[in-house]
C-alpha cells in the first residue's frame, strides 16, 4: 500500500518534469532568421507604404495652398512659424517616418537575401521610393541600406545629406530596379517604367533636367500608358490600376494600415473629418476656369462663407482608394516642366512644349495652352498652374512649390525656408540622443 | 494540525511504548473555552519533562497515562497555558482562559507556517473575519487601508474590474506591479478576485526580500498568501450570508446643461464681464442662441443621463464539517451588479470545495476546487467622449424638441443664417430635421452648427454613440489543486502539490454604423478575442521540523517546482459591418476579418530551500535560496539564483525584560534578500518572430516587434529592510515600524530606439532604481470589558523612489502620454524620480474676456494659461518645462475601529493617501464640443506669442501645462458598518446558532483635494496606446466615478 503511494509520489513528479522545457518556441510562428522564399517580405514591403498616404496628402496639399485645416491644432499646417507643427508628430510625421523605414528594412531583407532578381528589382524600387518619400518631407535624412541593423549603430542614425543619398541609393536602386524589372505591369507592382518614373521625378528634383528629360520621355512614350478619357475615371475605384496609372500604392477595406488612419486620405479631402469640414481653399476654386471640367470635383456647399469639400475620391468607397504615387498626366506635366528648362530659355519652344499639354487640357474641357505663354518664366507658370489643376489633392502641390522655387509666389508670403521641410519626429531625436537632429526651425 | 502537535503527537505515539511504566494509570477529562463553555478540540496536553502527551479530541474530551507527581501542561493557541500537578485524581476538567499577550499566531509563509513571534521578515496578516467583515464584492476592496505598505488604488472604477495592488515601491518602472497570488500554495494564473472573500480564512502579504525570495522569480512584486477555509471535525455546519446594496456617484453636478449654461452666459452678460467677448457677436443671434440654451425642451447634462444609481445583490452559502480523519469545507456564490454608469454590469457565480483527509497514519491527501463564471459589461463608448456631449438637447427626440429645432431652426433663418439641415454629415439617422420622429436618437446637427444655431461640431449625438456599441467579457474559471503528504519519519514529511488552473475569458466588441456621425463603414468593428490560459503546476518539498531540548526550534523545507504556462486563443478583427442586421460574423465578408492566433508556451522550473532556527523564542535566524529558470529570457541568460537571509531577536523574552508588563515586547528584526521579476516579459520577447499578416499583394510577413537578445534576463530587485516591533501593557498597544530600501538591478525596460531599426522600442536589461519606505503600524486594544471592547488600528507608509542609472542614458527618451497629445511630459531620468509629469508653469489662466465668443464656452474657461518663459530666451518650448507632479504619494496610510457593546458591533475604514497628483485630463473635454476659441486679435494683436497687455506668454492648457495638474489626495471612509447579533438563546429556538444583521456604508465620506474637479482622483488612464507602465502613470480620463454605497445584510449560521 505505501509502496503504490510512493510510487505515484514519486512519478506525479517526474511527469510534469518531463514536460518542463526552458527552449520554448511558438509551433504557429517563424522566426525572422528561418525563411526561404522572400515574397512575404517583399509584399510587406508594399504593404508600408499605405502608412505613408496620408501624410504625404496632407504635407502635399494642407500645406500648400490647395487645402486649409479648421481646428486647431490641424491649423498649424498653416502656420509658417514657431515650432508648433510638432504637435502634429503623432498622426502625421511620425506613421509617414516609421512606416517608410520599415518599408526600407522589408525591401532590404528582400535585396540582402532572395535571390530572384524580379523580387530584388521590386525592393530596390521600394527602398528608392521610400527614401525619396523621406527626402521631400524632411530633407537630409538616415540611411540604412542593412536587413539586420543595430540600435547602437549611430552611422545609420545620422542624417546624410540629400544629394548623397540621391546618387548613392536612390539613383544607383532605381537604375537597378529598371533592369531587373519588365515594362509590363502585374498586379499594380513595381515595372520597368515606374522605375525609370520616379527616376524621372528624382532627376527633376535635383535639377538635373536633362537626365531627368531622358527617363520622363521614355515613359511619356511607352505605349503601354494612356491618359483616361474621362478625368474622374482615373480615380473611380470600379477603374484602379487603368492605363494612366504608372505606379500606385494600392488599399483596401480589409487591408488596415498600421496606424488605421494613415490611409485615410480621402475623408480628409472630402470634409469627413471634423478638423477640416470644408477643406478646399476658396482661391483655389477660384483659380479654375469656369469651364474646367476638373472643378466640378469641387463640391461648393456654401458660396459665402465658402465652404466647399472635394469630391475627387468617393467617400462611399474611400477604404479602396489607391494612393495614386506617379501617373502618366504627372510624367506629361513634369516634362513639359523640364523640357522648358532644358530647351526654352528663349522661349522658342513655348509652343511646342505647351501643345505636350494639349490631351490633358482637352480632357478637362478645355483649348491648348499653346500661344498662351512665350517665355520660359511664363511658360514655366502655365506648367505649374496646370499642375495644380491636374493633380490637386494627389500630395504634389507643396513639392512642386518647392521643386519649382515658387514658394513665396505662389503661397502670397515670404516662408523662412526652415519651413519648406517638416518636423523629424521628435522621438526620433530623443531616441538618439540628437544622434538623428531636428530640423532648424522646429 | 499545526505542525509542532503534530511532532508533539508523534512522538508520543513512539515513545508511549517504551515508557509504559508501572506507575502509570489513565486521567480523563474534558477541556473547555472559559469565554464561552464551549469544548475545545485539539488542545495539547503534555507531561513535563517527558515526552507523554495527547490532543483533546473535537468533543474536548482526552485521556492520558500519568502518575502522581506528574505535572501535565495545557496549551491551545490563543489560551493562556495552564500547568496543573497531578494528585492522584482520575478526572481532570480544565477551563482555558483567553489570553490576548499569549496569542501566538501561526503565520502562513511560503512553503510552510511560521509562529508569528518566531518571523523575521515583513509579514501583514488579516483574517478572513476581518474580510468577511467589511462584504466587500471584492477581496482586495476588503483590504483597501489595512494594511501598511500595500496600496490598493481602484485606477479604473468599474465593477469587476482589477484595482492595481502595489506592495511597497514599484518594482519595475514600465512592467505591472501586481504581486503573486498563492492560493493554498497554487500561484494562481488569475487576479487576487478569483477567490470569493467568504471563502478566505486568512490572507498573509509577504512584503520584503527575505520572505519573498523563497519565491525568487516572482516575488518582486511581494506576495499575496490566500489560505482558504476548511472543515473542522464534529457537526456540520452551515453558513448564510446575503447583501444587497445601492450606489451612486459620490460627486454630482459637474457638467452643467443648456439652460444652466445659457442663465450662467446672461448673467454674465448682464453683469458686464463678457462686454468684449460678445462684442462681435450680432446682438439678435446672440439674443437667439442664449434663449435657445434656456428653452431647450428635455435639454439634459450628459452625467445626468450618463450615470444612475448602481445596485448589487449577494448570496452565498457554505457548509463545513468532518471527521476525526476527513473535512470538507463547500460553498457557492452569486453576485449581481449593476454599475452606476448605464451599460456597467458584473454578474458572477462561484463555487469551491476544499476536503482534506487521512490515509491511514502517514499519509494526507487533499483536493480543492475553486471556479467561477462571469459576465463584466463595460461602458462601449469612450466615457471622455460622451461626457463631452452637448448639454443643450434631450438624448431621445419628444415631440417637444422637435417642435422646438424647428422652430429654432426657423429663427435661424429669419436672422439669414443656413438651414439646420446643411449640418447634416452622412450620418445613419433622419437626413433632415423635418424627418425627425419623438424617440430619434439626437445628434448635435438637429440644433444647428457654431455658425446658425447652438450645436458645435457636428457629431454623432451620445445615444448614436451608446446605443450603437456593445462591450463585454464573459470569464470560466476554474483552478483544481491536489496534494498527498506522507510522513517519512517523525517531523519530515514529504508533500507533493500537483494542480492545474483554467482561465477563459471571452471579449466582445461591437461598434456599429450609427456610432460615427458620417456612417463610414471602416469605422466599425465587430471584435472577439478568445483566450484560454491555463497553468499546470507540480511541486514537491520535503519539510522538517522539530523542537530540541525545549530551546532548539529547528525547522527546514526543499523543494522544486515545475509550472508551465499555456496560452490559446484567437482573436476576430471584424470591420466594413452591415447595418441594419444583427452583428454576425457570418455577415461580414471574409476579407473584412481579421484572424490571428496566440499558441504560446512559458515553462518555469525551480529549486528552493529555507532553514529557520529559534534559540530559545530569544534569537531567530532565517535563511532561504532559490534557483529559477524561466523560457522567457535569452538562451544565454535564463537561470537566476535568488538567496535571503534574515535575523530577529525577541529582546523582551531576555530575562531583563521577562515579565515586565508595561514593556511586554521589543522585537528586532533584520532582513536582506534578492528577487526576480519577469516584468512585464511576453512568452517570447528574446525571440524575433514575423509576423504574417495579408496584404494586398497576398501574405506577408511584417517587421518582427522584437529584436533578438539571447542575454534578456532576469531583473533583480535587492532588498534590505529593518523592523522594530514593541508591545506596552501586555501587549494592549503596539507598535510596529519597518524601514526598507530596495534596489532593482538589470531593470527591464522598453528602451525607445530610433524607428529606423523597424521597431519603436526594444526590451533590454538597462538600469538600476532605488527605492526606500517607512512604514508604521499601531494597535491599540483601547478598551476591552465584558461588555464594551474597542479596537483601533493604524497605519503609514511612505515610498521614495529614484531613478539611479540607465545603462550610458542619462533619461529615457520624454514621452508624452495622455489622449490625443494632451497629456504631461513624462520624464525618467537618472536622479530622479520614475514617472515625473514636466510641462510649463502656469500663471493665471487667460480671461474670459479674451474669448472670440463667450457665450460659446461653457466653464467659464478660456482653456489656455499665461506661462512663464523659464529660461528667459524668448520663446516658448519644452526647455522651459519644470516638473508639474507626481502621482506616487508622500505617504498613504489606514486607520481602522471595531467595537462592540453588547450584541453590537461598530467598524469604521478609514483610508487616505496624500501628495499624489494626476495630470486630469477630463476638464478640457467637459463641454469642447460647444467650441469657442480666443480672439487673438484682442489678446495678441502683434501675434509674437505674448499678450498685449501683459507681456506674458500664453498656452493652450492641453499643451503639457500644469494648468491641469490636480491634487489626487484623499481621505474616505471607506467602511462603516452596524452590525447586530441575536442574542443566541433566542435564535436557537429557530434552530440557528448565530444571526447577525448589518448596515454598512462604503465611501459615506470621501475628501477630495480641493482643486480636483472630476468624478474621481484614484482614477488613472492604463489603456491608451504608448502606456508604459509607472514611467507614464498619472493621467486621468474618463475614469468610472467614485461610488458610494449602502448595503443592508444578513449572516446567518446554524
Amino acid at each position: 500500500m505505501k509502496k503504490i503511494f510512493l510510487l505515484v509520489l514519486v512519478s506525479m513528479l517526474f511527469v510534469t518534469a518531463c514536460d518542463n522545457d526552458l527552449n520554448q518556441f511558438p509551433p504557429n510562428e517563424l522566426s525572422a532568421g528561418s525563411l526561404e522564399d522572400y515574397e512575404g517580405v517583399l509584399n510587406a514591403a508594399y504593404y508600408y507604404q499605405l502608412g505613408s498616404a496620408t501624410s504625404m496628402a496632407i504635407m502635399g496639399d494642407f500645406r500648400a495652398d490647395n487645402a486649409f485645416m479648421f481646428e486647431p491644432p490641424y491649423t498649424e499646417f498653416d502656420i509658417f512659424s514657431g515650432t508648433n507643427l510638432k504637435s502634429q508628430e503623432d498622426q502625421f510625421f511620425r506613421p509617414f517616418y516609421s512606416q517608410l523605414y520599415k518599408s526600407i528594412l522589408s525591401a532590404n531583407n528582400v535585396i540582402e537575401n532572395s535571390t530572384n532578381a524580379t523580387q530584388v528589382g521590386e525592393a530596390k524600387f521600394l527602398r528608392a521610393l521610400s527614401y525619396y518619400k523621406l527626402i521631400l518631407a524632411f530633407g537630409d535624412v538616415s540611411v540604412n541600406l542593412s536587413a539586420t541593423p543595430s540600435s547602437t549603430d549611430t552611422s545609420i542614425q545620422v542624417r546624410q545629406p540629400k544629394a548623397d543619398v540621391y546618387n548613392n541609393v536612390v539613383i544607383p536602386d532605381l537604375q537597378d530596379a529598371m533592369t531587373a524589372l519588365s515594362a509590363t505591369i502585374t498586379n499594380g507592382r513595381a515595372s520597368k517604367f515606374a522605375a525609370q518614373a520616379l527616376l524621372g521625378k528624382v532627376y527633376a528634383t535635383m535639377g538635373d533636367y536633362t537626365n531627368a528629360e531622358t527617363n520622363l520621355a521614355a515613359v511619356a512614350s511607352a505605349a503601354q500608358f494612356s491618359l483616361q478619357s474621362t478625368y474622374g475615371d482615373v480615380f473611380s475605384t470600379s477603374n484602379e490600376l487603368s492605363s494612366e496609372i504608372i505606379f500606385a500604392t494600392r488599399r483596401s477595406s480589409s487591408v488596415v494600415d498600421e496606424y488605421t488612419y494613415a490611409s485615410e486620405f480621402p475623408g480628409w479631402f472630402g470634409g469627413n473629418d471634423s478638423k477640416s469640414d470644408y477643406p478646399v481653399t476658396e482661391e483655389f476654386y477660384l483659380a479654375f476656369d469656369a469651364s474646367d471640367t476638373r472643378r466640378n470635383l469641387i463640391n461648393v456647399v456654401s458660396a459665402s462663407p465658402f465652404q466647399a469639400t472635394s469630391t475627387k475620391y468617393s467617400l462611399a468607397t474611400s477604404t479602396d482608394q489607391d494612393w495614386i504615387e506617379i501617373r502618366l498626366a504627372d510624367v506629361i506635366l513634369l516634362l513639359a516642366e523640364v523640357r522648358n528648362e532644358t530647351s526654352n530659355a528663349d522661349g522658342s519652344q513655348s509652343a511646342s512644349i505647351l501643345a505636350s499639354l494639349n490631351g490633358i487640357r482637352t480632357r478637362a474641357g478645355l483649348g491648348s495652352l499653346s500661344g498662351t505663354a512665350t517665355t520660359q518664366a511664363t511658360v514655366k507658370q502655365a506648367i505649374l498652374d496646370e499642375r495644380r489643376f491636374e493633380l490637386a489633392f494627389e500630395g504634389q502641390r507643396w513639392f512642386d512649390l518647392i521643386r519649382t522655387g515658387t514658394v513665396n509666389a505662389e503661397m502670397g508670403q515670404t516662408i523662412d525656408t526652415n519651413y519648406y521641410v517638416f518636423p523629424v519626429p521628435q522621438s526620433e531625436v530623443n531616441a538618439t540622443n540628437g544622434v538623428i537632429t531636428q530640423n532648424a526651425g522646429y | 494540525m499545526r505542525l509542532k502537535f503534530r511532532v508533539t503527537l508523534l512522538l508520543a505515539m513512539l515513545m508511549n511504548v517504551c515508557l509504559y511504566a508501572q506507575d502509570n494509570y489513565t486521567l480523563k477529562g474534558k477541556v473547555m473555552s472559559q469565554t464561552d463553555n464551549e469544548a475545545l478540540p485539539g488542545v495539547s496536553i503534555r507531561v513535563q519533562n517527558t515526552s507523554t502527551g495527547t490532543e483533546t479530541d473535537f468533543d474536548g474530551n482526552y485521556t492520558i497515562q500519568v502518575k502522581s507527581g506528574s505535572v501535565l501542561e495545557f496549551a491551545y493557541l490563543g489560551y493562556a497555558t495552564q500547568t496543573v500537578t497531578i494528585t492522584d485524581q482520575k478526572t481532570l476538567n480544565i477551563s482555558m482562559v483567553e489570553d490576548a499577550s499569549e496569542l501566538d499566531e501561526i503565520v502562513v509563509v511560503g512553503y510552510g507556517t511560521r509562529k508569528k513571534s518566531h518571523l523575521t521578515g515583513a509579514i501583514a496578516k488579516i483574517g478572513g473575519e476581518e474580510i468577511a467583515a467589511v462584504q466587500a464584492v471584492r477581496v482586495d476592496d476588503a483590504l483597501a487601508g489595512k494594511l501598511a505598505g500595500v496600496l490598493i488604488q481602484n485606477q479604473s472604477g468599474e465593477p469587476g474590474a482589477d484595482p492595481k495592488i502595489q506592495i511597497r515601491a514599484a518594482s519595475s518602472i514600465s512592467g505591472a506591479s501586481s504581486p503573486l497570488v498563492v492560493v493554498d500554495g497554487y500561484p494562481i494564473s488569475g487576479s487576487i478576485a478569483t477567490v470569493n472573500p467568504n471563502d478566505i480564512q486568512s490572507m498573509e502579504v509577504l512584503k520584503d526580500a527575505a520572505s519573498a525570495a523563497i519565491y525568487g522569480s516572482r516575488g518582486a512584486n511581494g506576495v499575496i498568501l490566500i489560505t482558504t477555509k476548511k472543515g473542522k471535525p464534529g457537526e456540520t455546519k452551515f453558513s448564510f450570508n446575503t447583501y444587497t446594496s445601492i450606489s451612486s456617484k459620490y460627486r454630482d453636478n459637474i457638467l452643467m446643461s443648456g439652460p444652466e449654461w445659457g442663465a450662467h452666459a446672461r448673467a454674465e452678460i448682464a453683469a458686464g464681464n463678457w462686454t468684449s467677448t460678445v462684442a462681435n457677436v450680432d446682438p439678435a443671434f446672440l439674443e437667439f442662441r442664449l434663449s435657445a440654451y434656456e428653452n431647450s425642451p428635455g435639454a439634459i447634462s450628459p452625467e445626468d443621463w450618463l450615470f444612475r444609481n448602481g445596485s448589487t445583490q449577494n448570496y452565498d452559502f457554505s457548509m463545513s464539517g468532518g471527521s476525526d480523519n476527513s473535512n470538507f469545507f463547500a460553498s457557492v456564490g452569486y453576485q449581481d451588479t449593476e454599475g452606476i454608469v448605464i451599460t456597467q454590469g458584473f454578474e458572477r457565480v462561484n463555487a469551491r470545495l476544499n476536503v482534506d483527509t487521512k490515509l491511514g497514519d502517514k499519509f494526507k491527501a487533499g483536493l480543492s476546487f475553486n471556479g467561477f463564471a462571469s459576465r463584466q459589461d463595460a461602458v462601449a463608448h469612450d466615457m471622455r467622449d460622451l461626457l463631452r456631449a452637448y448639454g443643450v438637447h434631450p438624448v431621445y427626440h419628444t415631440a417637444a424638441s422637435i417642435a422646438f429645432v424647428k422652430d429654432i431652426d426657423v429663427q435661424a433663418q429669419a436672422l439669414g443664417k443656413s438651414p439646420f439641415d446643411n449640418g447634416y454629415r452622412g450620418g445613419v439617422g433622419p437626413t433632415s430635421i423635418n424627418e425627425l420622429v419623438p424617440g430619434d436618437r439626437v445628434d448635435d446637427w438637429h440644433y444647428g452648427r457654431a455658425n446658425n444655431g447652438i450645436g458645435g461640431s457636428g457629431d454623432a449625438g451620445p445615444a448614436q454613440k451608446l446605443d450603437n456599441a456593445d462591450l463585454y467579457r464573459r470569464t470560466y474559471y476554474a483552478n483544481l489543486n491536489s496534494y498527498l503528504q506522507y510522513e517519512i519519519i517523525e517531523g519530515l514529511n514529504i508533500k507533493t502539490v500537483l494542480g492545474g488552473d483554467f482561465n477563459n475569458t471571452y471579449d466582445y466588441y461591437w461598434q456599429g454604423l450609427g456610432a460615427d456621425s458620417r456612417a463610414r463603414t471602416d469605422q466599425t468593428d465587430l471584435d472577439q478575442t478568445d483566450l484560454t490560459r491555463t497553468s499546470i503546476l507540480s511541486e514537491t518539498t520535503l519539510s522538517f521540523s522539530k523542537v530540541i531540548n525545549d530551546v532548539h526550534d529547528i525547522s527546514a523545507v526543499a523543494g522544486v517546482e515545475f509550472q508551465n504556462n499555456y496560452f490559446r486563443g484567437t482573436a476576430l478583427r471584424g470591420t466594413n459591418v452591415p447595418y441594419g442586421l444583427p452583428a454576425n460574423f457570418g455577415s461580414l465578408a471574409p476579407s473584412d476579418v481579421l484572424t490571428s492566433e496566440r499558441r504560446e508556451t512559458r515553462s518555469r522550473r525551480s529549486v528552493f530551500g529555507r532553514v529557520n532556527y529559534a534559540y530559545d523564542d530569544k534569537y531567530l535566524v532565517s535563511a532561504s535560496i532559490r534557483r529559477d529558470g524561466d523560457s522567457r529570457f535569452g538562451a544565454n541568460k535564463r537561470y537566476a539564483t535568488f538567496p535571503a537571509v534574515s535575523l530577529g531577536w525577541n529582546a523582551h523574552n531576555e530575562d531583563f525584560l521577562k515579565g515586565n508588563d508595561f514593556f511586554s515586547k521589543l522585537k528586532l528584526r533584520v532582513s536582506t534578500g534578492s528577487l526576480g521579476t519577469t516584468s512585464f516579459l511576453g512568452s517570447y520577447q528574446s525571440l524575433s518572430l514575423l509576423d504574417p499578416y495579408t496584404t494586398l499583394n497576398g501574405l506577408g510577413f511584417l517587421i518582427p516587434s522584437d529584436v533578438e537578445n539571447s542575454d534578456l534576463t532576469w531583473q533583480t530587485n535587492k532588498e534590505t529592510n529593518y523592523g522594530i516591533d514593541l508591545g506596552f501593557l501586555n501587549n494592549r498597544f503596539t507598535l510596529g515600524i519597518d524601514y526598507y530600501t530596495s534596489d532593482i538591478e538589470n531593470m527591464l525596460i522598453r528602451q525607445s530606439v530610433t524607428e529606423i531599426i523597424g521597431t519603436p522600442s526594444i526590451v533590454l536589461n538597462v538600469g538600476d532604481a532605488r527605492s526606500s519606505g517607512l512604514e508604521f503600524e499601531l494597535g491599540a486594544s483601547v478598551i476591552r470589558n465584558d461588555d464594551f471592547t474597542w479596537d483601533l488600528n493604524a497605519n503609514l507608509s511612505t515610498v521614495q523612489t529614484e531613478i539611479t542609472k540607465l545603462g550610458g542614458l542619462d533619461a529615457l527618451p520624454n514621452q508624452v502620454y495622455g489622449q490625443s497629445g494632451r497629456g504631461p511630459q513624462f520624464r525618467n531620468y537618472v536622479g530622479g524620480e520614475i514617472g515625473e509629469m514636466w510641462g510649463l508653469e502656469t500663471i493665471g489662466d487667460v480671461e474670459m474676456k479674451y474669448i472670440l465668443d463667450g457665450s460659446r464656452h461653457p466653464n467659464s474657461q478660456t482653456g489656455e494659461s499665461y506661462v512663464v518663459d523659464q529660461n528667459g530666451d524668448g520663446q516658448i518650448n519644452s526647455d522651459d518645462y519644470v516638473k508639474i507632479g507626481q502621482n506616487t504619494p508622500d505617504f498613504y496610510w489606514g486607520l481602522s475601529s471595531s467595537m462592540s457593546y453588547k450584541d453590537f458591533d461598530l467598524s469604521m475604514q478609514f483610508q487616505g493617501s496624500q501628495g499624489g497628483e494626476v495630470y486630469n485630463i477630463d476638464p478640457l473635454y467637459y463641454g469642447s464640443q460647444w467650441g469657442g476659441r480666443l480672439d487673438y486679435a484682442s489678446l495678441d494683436a502683434d501675434g509674437d506669442g505674448k499678450a498685449d497687455h501683459n507681456g506674458h506668454f500664453y498656452e493652450r492648457n492641453r499643451n503639457q501645462t500644469d494648468a491641469m495638474i490636480q491634487d489626487a489626495s484623499y481621505i474616505a471612509l471607506r467602511n462603516l458598518t452596524i452590525g447586530y447579533t441575536m442574542k443566541p438563546d433566542l435564535v436557537s429556538k429557530i434552530g440557528v446558532n448565530s444571526l447577525r444583521i448589518y448596515g454598512a456604508a462604503t465611501n459615506l465620506l470621501y475628501i477630495m483635494g480641493s482643486d480636483y474637479t472630476s468624478y474621481n482622483p484614484e482614477g488613472v488612464e492604463t489603456t491608451n496606446s504608448g502606456f508604459a507602465g509607472p514611467t507614464t502613470y498619472g493621467v486621468q480620463v474618463g475614469a468610472s466615478p467614485l461610488v458610494r454605497s449602502f448595503t443592508l445584510g444578513l449572516n446567518v449560521n446554524f
